[in-house]
């Protein structure tokens, strides 16, 4: 009983909130570590948040397996510093093969989002 | 990209520095939670609901954790192992939480790998594995034949083995292989032992090393005998207490003075055929002075057993077209010594081949029957494990809405039965191990390579793969069938169980089915061995067994015929005659006889003329062709004691003795055979090819007697008189009531008042000959028998499980049905139809299959049709009867069913 309940509530919050597309959350992260630098992983999901108006449905911990997809393939590096308030935490930075890949995979959202708007545009045109 | 080295480095490093990163994980996690909850008390939260609004912000710290090490090393070795042993550990508990599954799947796993194994061990030793001598593979059996006579394997001369090795190159060495009985004297009485007589070049063709002191070589060459022998180890250890200063002793063979050079290791072991056990001593001879005859190459009296090696790179094609070639030059250079009708030729055989050909089909037929017996066992468990991978839905539903992948839960499933089959693979080894003491008691000892039999890797590695293949098979359908659970109606139904789900059922359907088919090809295998073998036993040999005692004497030949009291005929008659009238003074002997040819034993060896053409007088040379027979020497009253009945004409009678007349008597089928519209009484014949060897008169026809072996037929035979033309190895049979132990003693004495230095051996009574010369057969369908019975047993389990299961699962719909006015008959046909039709479909597939496939042991049958019509009707009613039996129990609970209760349990 316990599953179905918290099923059907997942189903109704998503509704008003944007579920993650699969990758997106990697590229998201590489922007975010392009334009702000040095920032710990707290901060690159706050970030996110703010950025997409709070519309994004984020579980802040998901951003460390990203975090560690993205070290692995080169992209990121991370180093142990310290935070504002003074605390030891994890910063990570982009690589140069981090922006390479970053512009490829940006070049080819917005080609897929001009496409999707397109393709929308004439759904709606030609139902009406 | 990243390089796949680094990839891989990186891999590693995540695998082994897993808990590390882990632990970085965490510190990073905390402070992540602290820098969001410092943000949400500046936002004027208290400390409590801050610190709520950060944990809910992150969403599960722990499945953020698995997430990152899900990620991270991709499918590192860590992450895998890791699962690995999630799974086995879940496996072990779950086995550990059944006790009584397991119990029953482990100790059928253990039975079917062990014997497996302990077969496979059997037919690796014996079949697979390479002859024990250096480069087997250049070892082949040289076979002279003739076949525009119809003959094999024939007796050869000196001059032919020697243009085997100067007529062409493809021999390196050859080697005769002569040997039989030898009689070792001079100490106590006479004991007879197994000899075999090689070329000097044996030990170099076969790469043997003597255990102490040296084996001959051409060194010893000697034109007849050389004086140095070789002695076996268990020779060695039973009549010198395995004495180190052995070498150099000396000892009387057949009376000559012979000396001992070296012992040969416990495992070496003749390559060629010995009267009755292995060869103790080895002797080398040149074949060309006494006591061989004249190397003259149409004096073809050597012993048939040849073998050589081929030189190396040539094939053995190759070297069967050079020795063809060669063999019809030599036609046509000796055109009197190879009459053109014979088509003399030369054959070679791999010497495995040769060695365990024989063997081959009774065990690869028993391997067979284990493979049979371990894939029942594998669909038994199958079914088991199906029964309770139907419990588990509700669990596997379960774990599937918690996140599980398929995939994840298949190998899960895979791992249990692995696991299952992993400890039975073990318990089957160790099973194999104490199994084949036990089963090499019963197994015929006349199978060669016995010696070579242990558990070696290879064994092992079949082991294992057995019990990895069982464990695929009885694995493989559960655990495709619960990864397709359905996730919301199996919970719904809560294990409730609202039928018997018809995709489930239709697996463990065709499970029974083939489990059914699998037993009735055991079955019917086995009845055809078995009704073989019954119809052996009850086979009427054409005499009459009981109450006859057999010895064997050998009248020794030493090397000089000068020394042979025995030289001639006229002393081996008087022996013959004077042993004869003592062995009747013994009380409790009723009659005595000899024979050269004691039925159902191997005594032709030392008799290499006993298989010759034959010649009718009077036929003209070209209808002579596949005329040969088996010449058997008997004294009077050998028809009358064996109780065989004479059809026409006499008997042998103590007149027919050297200067009367040569006689002979036919059987029946070769009378028939040779004379088929005419009366045999009155001709003549003449064995062999010399034109000085006496016509001798046909005076009788017996019924046929059985003298090959029970199983052996088409041999013709002709007797003639022992005492006209008498032989060294020969056999005494006596009619008493006494039993051979009794007699032994009386009979060495016998002997030995008339001559100590004759060797009495293998005192037995007739009738345990013929059970010995069975125990081949014996052994196979009895123990296919029993695997037979065990797959019944099995089958009938299977259905009886199954039905058991589905009475179970329908008791609510029994229920219903019974409600709405079902009968307790129609309950019962309902669950009987369905045992009966499975049965049917199983039986009648099974047939099938053993219909197309029961001529694989067509050379194992005698006297019994592959598709023998009673073996296939009673074999299938059989099994019918048995799974009606078992349906019947479990439909009958059906019908106990209260639909009351069924009904409140919804």
């Amino acid at each position: 009983m316990l599953l179905w309940s918290s099923h059907r509530r997942w189903m109704r919050v998503s509704d008003s909130k944007l579920d993650l597309l699969q990758g997106t959350l990697d590229l998201m992260v590489l922007q975010t570590l392009a334009s702000m630098g040095r920032l710990h992983g707290y901060g690159i999901a706050r970030r996110i948040e703010q950025v997409s108006g709070e519309q994004i449905l984020l579980n802040q911990g998901t951003i460390y397996a990203s975090l560690v997809r993205l070290q692995e393939r080169g992209w990121i590096t991370a180093e142990w510093g310290t935070s504002e308030n003074n605390r030891k935490a994890k910063f990570y930075s982009i690589t140069k093969k981090g922006r390479k890949q970053l512009a490829q995979d940006a070049a080819y959202w917005q080609r897929l989002s001009g496409v999707m708007t397109r393709v929308l545009a004439l759904e709606e045109g030609g139902g009406e | 990209m990243m390089g796949w080295g680094k990839q891989l480095a990186h891999r590693l490093r995540s695998s082994f520095a897993d808990s590390r990163m882990d632990r970085e994980l965490e510190a990073e996690m905390a402070a992540h939670l602290e820098l969001a909850m410092e943000e949400n008390l500046r936002r004027g939260l208290s400390p409590e609901e801050a610190r709520r609004q950060a944990l809910l912000r992150f969403g599960g710290v722990e499945q953020a954790k698995q997430q990152q090490r899900e990620a991270r090393g991709l499918s590192g070795f860590g992450r895998i192992a890791e699962s690995v042993v999630q799974d086995l550990t879940y496996g072990l508990r779950m086995l550990r939480k059944k006790p009584a599954f397991t119990a029953v799947a482990i100790l059928t796993l253990a039975l079917g790998v062990g014997a497996n194994t302990a077969m496979f061990s059997i037919v690796n030793a014996v079949l697979l594995r390479s002859l024990p001598y250096r480069d087997p593979d250049r070892l082949v059996r040289v076979m002279f034949n003739e076949p525009g006579l119809g003959l094999r394997d024939l007796t050869y001369s000196k001059p032919e083995v020697d243009d085997l090795t100067t007529r062409t190159d493809v021999f390196e060495q050859v080697t005769p292989l002569a040997g039989g009985n030898v009689a070792m004297s001079g100490v106590r009485q006479a004991e007879r032992l197994e000899l075999a007589v090689t070329g000097f070049d044996y030990f170099s063709i076969l790469g043997a090393v003597p255990e102490i002191g040296r084996v001959y070589g051409r060194q010893d060459y000697d034109p007849g005998f050389s004086q140095n022998i070789v002695i076996s180890d268990e020779f060695w250890r039973r009549e010198f207490g395995g004495d180190r200063n052995v070498l150099g002793r000396t000892i009387r063979l057949d009376g000559d003075p012979s000396t001992i050079v070296g012992v040969l290791p416990p495992e070496f072991r003749h390559p060629g055929v010995t009267v009755a056990g292995n060869v103790d001593v080895w002797a080398a001879a040149g074949f060309s002075a006494d006591p061989f005859p004249k190397p003259v190459r149409g004096q073809r009296s050597l012993n048939a057993g040849m073998i050589g090696r081929l030189r190396p790179g040539i094939t053995l094609a190759q070297a069967q077209v050079r020795l063809s070639a060669m063999a019809n030059q030599l036609r046509r250079d000796f055109p009197a010594d190879y009459p053109a009708q014979a088509q003399w030729t030369i054959e070679i055989r791999p010497l495995q081949e040769f060695l365990v050909g024989d063997v081959r089909p009774m065990l690869l037929a028993l391997q067979g029957a284990v493979v049979l017996i371990v894939l029942i066992v594998s669909l038994n468990i199958a079914n088991l494990l199906l029964a309770r991978a139907s419990g588990r839905q509700q669990e596997m539903a379960v774990r599937l809405a918690l996140g599980a992948t398929r995939r994840r839960m298949i190998r899960q499933m895979l791992t249990e039965s692995l696991l299952l089959s992993f400890v039975g693979g073990i318990a089957g080894i160790f099973t194999a191990i104490a199994g084949l003491h036990f089963l090499m008691r019963f197994v015929p000892l006349n199978i060669p390579r016995l010696n070579e039999v242990r558990i070696d890797s290879i064994v092992l590695a079949f082991a294992l793969l057995i019990s990895i293949l069982t464990g695929l098979i009885f694995g493989l359908a559960p655990a495709l069938q619960s990864s397709k659970v359905c996730i919301s109606s199996a919970i719904r139904e809560g294990g409730r169980g609202s039928g018997y789900s018809t995709k489930t059922g239709r697996v463990r359907d065709a499970l029974i089915v083939s489990e059914l088919a699998l037993a009735v090809m055991l079955m019917v295998g086995a009845g055809l061995l078995l009704r073989t073998l019954r119809d052996l036993l009850h086979e009427n040999p054409g005499f009459n067994p009981t109450q006859v005692v057999a010895a064997n004497v050998w009248i020794p030949v030493p090397d000089n015929p000068d020394q042979d009291p025995y030289r001639g005929p006229t002393a081996k008659i008087a022996f013959d005659r004077e042993l004869l009238r003592r062995l009747k003074t013994i009380p409790g002997v009723d009659l005595a006889a000899i024979t050269t040819d004691l039925p159902t034993t191997n005594h032709k060896l030392n008799d290499p003329l006993g298989n010759q053409a034959l010649i009718i007088e009077g036929r003209p040379v070209e209808t002579t062709q596949d005329l040969r027979a088996e010449r058997i020497r008997i004294s009077p009253d050998y028809f009358r004691l064996m109780q065989a009945p004479l059809l026409s004409g006499r008997s042998f009678t103590d007149d027919d003795g050297e200067g009367k007349q040569p006689v002979a008597i036919v059987d029946e089928s070769t009378a028939r055979r040779y004379w088929p519209d005419g009366d045999p009484i009155g001709r003549r014949v003449r064995f062999g090819q010399d034109p000085a060897a006496p016509w001798r008169t046909i005076v009788g026809i017996v019924k046929d007697i059985k003298s090959d072996g029970l199983d052996i037929d088409g041999v013709p035979h002709i007797y003639v008189s022992a005492f006209q033309d008498p032989w060294r190895s020969q056999s005494v049979v006596l009619r008493t009531s006494l039993p051979a132990a009794t007699l032994e003693s009386q009979i060495r004495h016998e002997v030995a008042s008339i001559d100590p230095n004759l060797p009495v051996f293998g005192v037995t009574a007739m009738n345990d000959l013929i059970d010995h010369s069975l125990a081949a057969r014996r052994f196979s369908a009895q123990l296919v028998g029993a695997f037979a019975v065990l797959a019944l047993l099995l089958a009938s389990i299977g259905i009886y499980g199954l039905l058991a299961y589905m009475v179970g699962q329908r008791s609510r719909e029994i229920g219903v049905r019974m409600a709405l006015g079902a009968g307790q008959g129609d309950v019962l046909k309902l669950f009987l139809h369905k045992g009966l039709v499975l049965a049917g479909v199983g039986i009648t597939v099974g047939v099938v299959f053993s219909a197309s496939t029961a001529s694989l042991i067509a050379s194992l049958l005698y006297g019994v049709h592959p598709h023998d019509l009673a073996v296939f009707l009673s074999v299938p009613a059989l099994l019918f009867a048995v799974a009606m039996l078992a349906s019947y129990f479990p439909a009958r609970r059906a019908t106990k069913v209260d639909p009351m209760i069924a009904l409140r349990e919804v």
